[in-house]
């Protein structure tokens, strides 16, 4: 049996007791290492807990060379931890999907995700709309419109009816640079990088300034999330110009954050809305 | 050291007929390199004592200064004449000081565009011709390129020493030596007679020949013989000067002048009696001690007393080599032809002014041009980018054609794509500092005027390899021409040294081998192999010679067998659509190949079609052209490559595909890295049209990153180059060969033998020698030197240049054929799975 377990979102002991179970029981663990993190939290940490060893899984291992994980489940359990939520992102369906095909059967063990967690902002989980992912720009390439335009198609690039947009921040932990692997023939990895609320709002206003659709004008209200679910989150609200000056990140701390982008604020929203007020606090 | 201040220099640059614009021009190895240096040893930066020691003495980490200095860069050299020396001389003057802006042009680049690049910011060349070897085919290469520039050519046959010490020539076989190898030289002229230019063949009777024996820093023409025996004869200089040349005899018995030896045993040619034996007297006399001897010669000719006492001290070689130095000082000859025969830059611009600008000749800049107006328009060619002692930053160096350039200017850069009217290529900038090239240093000068080099601080920004400036207000103007060379770094070797501990010298040593040689090209292969690619064994040979000598201070390295770099290119478009997905399988990839249509890669090549057209422009003339429809040519094509600008595409045939622009810079990286390491053996495509046909994203950015579409695209168009008929394209040269007729037939069968094919055959006029002009494999070309002179007893000379590439005919998946061989070679070498990949293994499935 193959088992994909979420972890949850704060440290080892937010695995589920289900879970924790599960993973006792495995003949084989792998943590999936790339589309997040726990927050300070060490592989050593996790085996400690589950008594056994634990794989690193990067992309090249999900991605191309899972098919010997899985023919393994085929006999033994092995346990695929994700942080978060197992189907949080749509990272691991391919994962689900290929298990089937070969006939090997799969449990999923469910946990906390950001697409829920992210509640813990007081906007109300019923009011968002297409959750987007925000990328980092490179020198040639800023145009961001296919995020753009979905937390346009969310608020209308208005105040009133519009939706929330969760916009989950860019992440590399351990990706190729294709430039240099190019230059060199050579697999180069890039050091490690997570995008800061701060740059994603100065993104967002940047594509603004030349589309003017009002989706993300400078004013527009927005909060900014660290290491939610973890002992030591940390939440603030400002507009969206506020946001992406650089002392948030120092109020924020440690990767990783998110970013919300409102819409119409419902009355008890603005409440949590002012209580979490960055220069207020 | 230096004699002279910069002022006095900048006095001298406003004085046109006083400057000399001249480089050195030799087959490797005729001692271009020592005799350059006995030039600026008497122009006072190298010690005189020194010249010729230098390359052998100077420690490692100053010769290699040295060499990058001298190779790379001009160096500007006064010189203060006496009005004696002057007085022959008949053309327009303005005082006694001379600058000569001597642009040494590296010896080993017949192919490339630097040998041009130094002739075309000069006006003269000195042709140094090693009088064993003779004429060579480095000589005949650049004496060509010369006069395709309308540079005027002196010639100085060097070595003279290897006469008198190694071989031990008597007299007579000496001179029908010197005069094989000046005939020879007189030949290649008169082929490329250019009539703006006029008459170009040299003779040593006119001065335009010179005699030289540059490692020992002495050299003579025969004006120097002719003053010295017009007294003692009592003959007019120039009657005297015939005389000593060609076929006139003199028997001192019966003091009398003939046109035949008349074989009394006493006549001899008088080349032979009054300069040849003399010269080998005081050679033999040094050499055997008979100094008493030789300095009682040495007072008959009253050049005793220059001799310095402590120099008397001396025995055998240096004795020898500074008696000849006082007697026969190496720069006097040499500056006498250059003053005396080579065109001032008021001569030469005025005929040179057509073969240099791209506008009409008779417009403004043309026009200021021709009359090398300090006062006109600025007209600046930078010919090159040259490495400065600030880590990582660059000289522009170049000629002012007209008009002055100064510190603090605001010129108007024409790069190389730059088109009148338009914007690109073309950026207005301030030059920071003016300065002059002066050997080791570098000094500002305020401003430099029409007629000289100069070496500019603050464009390396902006001007990649060459570009024309002229004023900011300038905005007619049109640049100065481009060169073009279709050439191609197609062979290459690995080289590693002998000794591990060498290893930095050869890094460091690749490293300025790559920045002294704009073509050749250095890398590291996956293997390890240090790999060097040049134009051919010839240019490697010299490469490596000089990566040896000059960039890692002589420590000994291994060469491995030359290897042939291959094209990967497809006969014909894919039979269905191919497609690939992501890693993450969330994103698919359609895609078919073809072959772009014949000539196009060509005009990629050559840079008529490009990345940077104006789109509109681009889509009519591939409408033209190629019959394409017009908006997928301005609009759909994505980029090219390898490099952006390779004979490869890829075009969007996409309709209504939603963000596709967002993965287009993934695409574009894709292309480049797919199109430089091709499937079959991971060598360069050439000539295929990708088309992207369809694509499938994931909703969300994050998931349709760099990291998923790159290897997804590389992918499928790997599956599609395999799927439309892939091919190999081999590099073939043009063999030029020269011969008399009773060796046509050897060279016919070795071409037979090594694959070639003969289109032209020609007989020179007036000559029995005949052109025979054929195409060559470059991968049969190593060792066809030897073996066509083994055929041909040694008369047939060739010289290849890059020509084309060819599609093979055979199929490389058929096992056993030629290209199958030769794909499986290359993988075997570049440690790949030695199995051809298919379409399979790089498509997948829905």
């Amino acid at each position: 049996m193959l088992y994909l377990i979420g972890l949850g979102l704060g440290d080892e002991s937010d695995i589920t007791r289900r879970g924790l179970e599960v993973v006792k029981g495995c003949k084989r663990i792998l943590l999936e290492s790339y589309t997040s993190i726990l927050p300070g939290i060490s592989k050593e940490r996790l085996e400690e807990l589950y008594g056994k060893p634990v794989e690193i899984a990067y992309r090249e291992k999900v991605e191309e060379d899972i098919e010997e994980v899985i023919e393994e489940a085929r006999e033994d359990d092995v346990a695929f931890l994700v942080i978060g939520d197992p189907f949080g992102a749509t990272t691991h369906t391919d994962l689900y999907l290929r298990a089937l095909r070969l006939g090997v059967k799969v449990e999923v063990v469910h946990n906390a995700s950001i697409m829920n967690a992210c509640g813990a902002c007081g906007l109300q989980l019923y009011r968002f709309g297409e959750t987007v992912s925000i990328v980092f720009f490179t020198e040639t390439w800023r145009h961001g419109d296919s995020f753009y335009d979905k937390i346009l198609r969310n608020n209308a690039g208005k105040v009133e009816g519009g939706l929330h947009t969760l916009c989950l921040l860019d992440i590399k932990v351990h990706e190729l640079n294709f430039d240099e692997m190019i230059k060199t023939g050579k697999p180069v990895y890039m050091p490690p990088t997570f995008m800061k609320a701060s740059v994603a709002a100065s993104q967002l206003l940047e594509i603004e300034e030349r589309r003017k659709d009002g989706a993300c004008s400078p004013d527009r209200p927005a909060i900014a999330l660290a290491r939610v679910g973890a002992k030591d989150q940390v939440i603030v609200s400002g507009t969206l110009e506020r946001l992406s000056r650089s002392d948030v990140d120092d109020v924020l701390g440690a990767p990783l954050h998110s970013l919300i982008v409102c819409g119409e604020l419902h009355d008890l929203e603005k409440e949590f809305f002012e209580h979490f007020d960055i220069d207020k606090r | 050291m230096v004699k002279f201040t910069i002022d006095e220099i900048r006095g001298l640059m406003d004085k046109q007929h006083n400057i000399r614009n001249m480089s050195v021009i030799a087959h490797v190895d005729h001692g271009k390199s020592t005799l350059t240096d006995s030039l600026v040893a008497a122009a006072g930066i190298i010690a005189v004592e020194n010249a010729g020691d230098q390359r052998l003495t100077d420690t490692r980490q100053d010769e290699q200064d040295r060499c990058i200095t001298i190779k790379s860069t001009g160096i500007s050299l006064y010189y203060q004449m006496e009005e004696e020396w002057l007085a022959a001389f008949k053309g327009k003057r303005d005082g006694n000081d001379f600058l000569v802006n001597l642009i040494d042009s590296p010896g080993h680049v017949d192919f490339s565009s630097e040998v041009t690049a130094a002739l075309r910011i000069t006006d003269g060349a000195l042709v140094v011709v090693d009088c064993v070897e003779g004429v060579c085919v480095q000589t005949e290469t650049v004496l060509r390129q010369a006069l395709g520039e309308r540079i005027r050519p002196v010639l100085t046959v060097n070595k003279m020493d290897r006469c008198f010490l190694e071989l031990m020539l008597e007299g007579e076989e000496a001179y029908t030596n010197f005069l094989r190898v000046i005939e020879n030289a007189n030949v290649i002229m008169a082929t490329y007679t250019d009539e703006k230019l006029g008459e170009v063949q040299v003779y040593p009777d006119q001065g335009t020949v010179s005699f030289s024996a540059g490692l020992h820093g002495w050299a003579f023409t025969l004006t120097t013989f002719a003053q010295l025996y017009s007294k003692k004869f009592g003959v007019a200089e120039e009657k005297m000067m015939s005389k000593l040349w060609g076929d006139n005899f003199f028997d001192p018995k019966t003091k009398k002048w003939t046109k035949k030896d008349t074989g009394s045993g006493t006549c001899q040619r008088a080349f032979v009696q009054f300069i040849y034996n003399p010269i080998k007297a005081i050679i033999d006399g040094c050499m055997a001690g008979k100094k008493d001897d030789v300095f009682k010669k040495m007072t008959a000719l009253g050049i005793l007393d220059l001799l310095k006492s402590e120099d008397r001290e001396l025995d055998g070689k240096p004795l020898m080599k500074r008696v000849m130095q006082t007697w026969l000082p190496a720069d006097r000859a040499l500056l006498e032809m250059m003053i005396y025969h080579l065109p001032s830059p008021a001569i030469a611009q005025a005929y040179r002014v057509e073969t240099l600008y791209e506008g009409p000749p008779d417009d403004v800049y043309g026009t200021a041009i021709a009359n090398c107006d300090p006062n006109g328009p600025l007209m600046l060619y930078v010919s090159k980018m040259i490495p400065s002692s600030d880590k990582g930053r660059f000289f522009a160096f170049g000629r002012v054609f007209a008009g002055k350039v100064g510190t603090g200017q605001k010129v108007r850069i024409m790069g190389p794509n730059y088109v009148p009217g338009q914007k690109k290529d073309l950026y207005i900038k301030a030059v920071q500092r003016t300065v002059l090239c002066m050997g080791r240093r570098q000094d500002a000068v305020e401003d430099v005027p029409c007629g000289n080099t100069v070496a500019m601080v603050g464009l390396d920004q902006y001007i990649t390899k060459n570009a024309t400036l002229t004023n900011e207000k300038c905005v007619d103007a049109h640049p100065i021409k481009a060169m073009k060379f279709s050439v191609s770094p197609v062979v290459r070797v690995a080289v590693e040294c002998k000794t591990a501990s060498d290893l930095p010298k050869l890094v460091e040593g690749l490293k300025r081998l790559a920045k002294s040689d704009p073509m050749v090209q250095c890398s590291i292969e996956d293997t390890g192999e240090h790999i060097i690619a040049g134009a051919g064994e010839l240019h490697l040979e010299i490469c490596l010679k000089d990566l040896q000598e000059d960039f890692m201070g002589g420590a000994p390295i291994r060469v491995s067998d030359p290897v042939v770099s291959f094209r990967e290119t497809v006969s014909k478009a894919s039979d269905k659509v191919v497609m690939s997905k992501s890693p993450n399988k969330h994103n698919r990839v359609y895609m078919t190949a073809r072959p772009l249509e014949e000539g196009l890669p060509e005009a990629i090549d050559e840079g008529l079609v490009g990345p940077r057209d104006e789109p509109k422009a681009r889509g009519r003339y591939l409408a033209e052209k190629y019959e394409w429809d017009k908006d997928i040519g301005a609009r759909k094509i994505w980029c090219f490559g390898p490099d952006t600008t390779g004979p490869n595409m890829v075009i969007d045939m996409t309709k209504g595909v939603q963000y596709l622009n967002e993965i287009k810079d993934s695409v574009v990286a894709a292309h480049q890295w797919a199109t430089k390491d091709g499937p079959l053996a991971e060598e360069n495509m050439r000539g295929i049209a990708f088309e992207i046909e369809d694509v499938v994203l994931h909703a969300d950015a994050i998931h349709r990153g760099g990291g998923q579409i790159i290897p997804t695209t590389r992918r499928v168009m790997y599956a599609a180059e395999l799927n439309a008929g892939p091919k190999l394209m081999e590099p073939v040269y043009l063999v030029e060969i020269q011969c008399p007729e009773n060796a046509i037939g050897g060279v016919y069968s070795v071409l037979n033998q090594k694959r070639g094919i003969v289109f032209e055959e020609q007989q020179r006029p007036g000559t029995p020698i005949y052109n025979i002009k054929a195409y060559l494999p470059v991968i049969e070309s190593f060792g066809f030197t030897g073996t066509l002179r083994a055929a041909t007893s040694g008369q047939a000379f060739p010289q290849s240049v890059f020509d084309h590439w060819e599609m093979m005919s055979s199929d490389p998946h058929d096992e056993g054929s030629k290209s199958n061989e030769i794909a499986l070679e290359a993988r075997k070498r570049k440690g790949l799975k030695e199995i051809l990949p298919t379409t399979k293994d790089y498509e997948d499935k829905l």
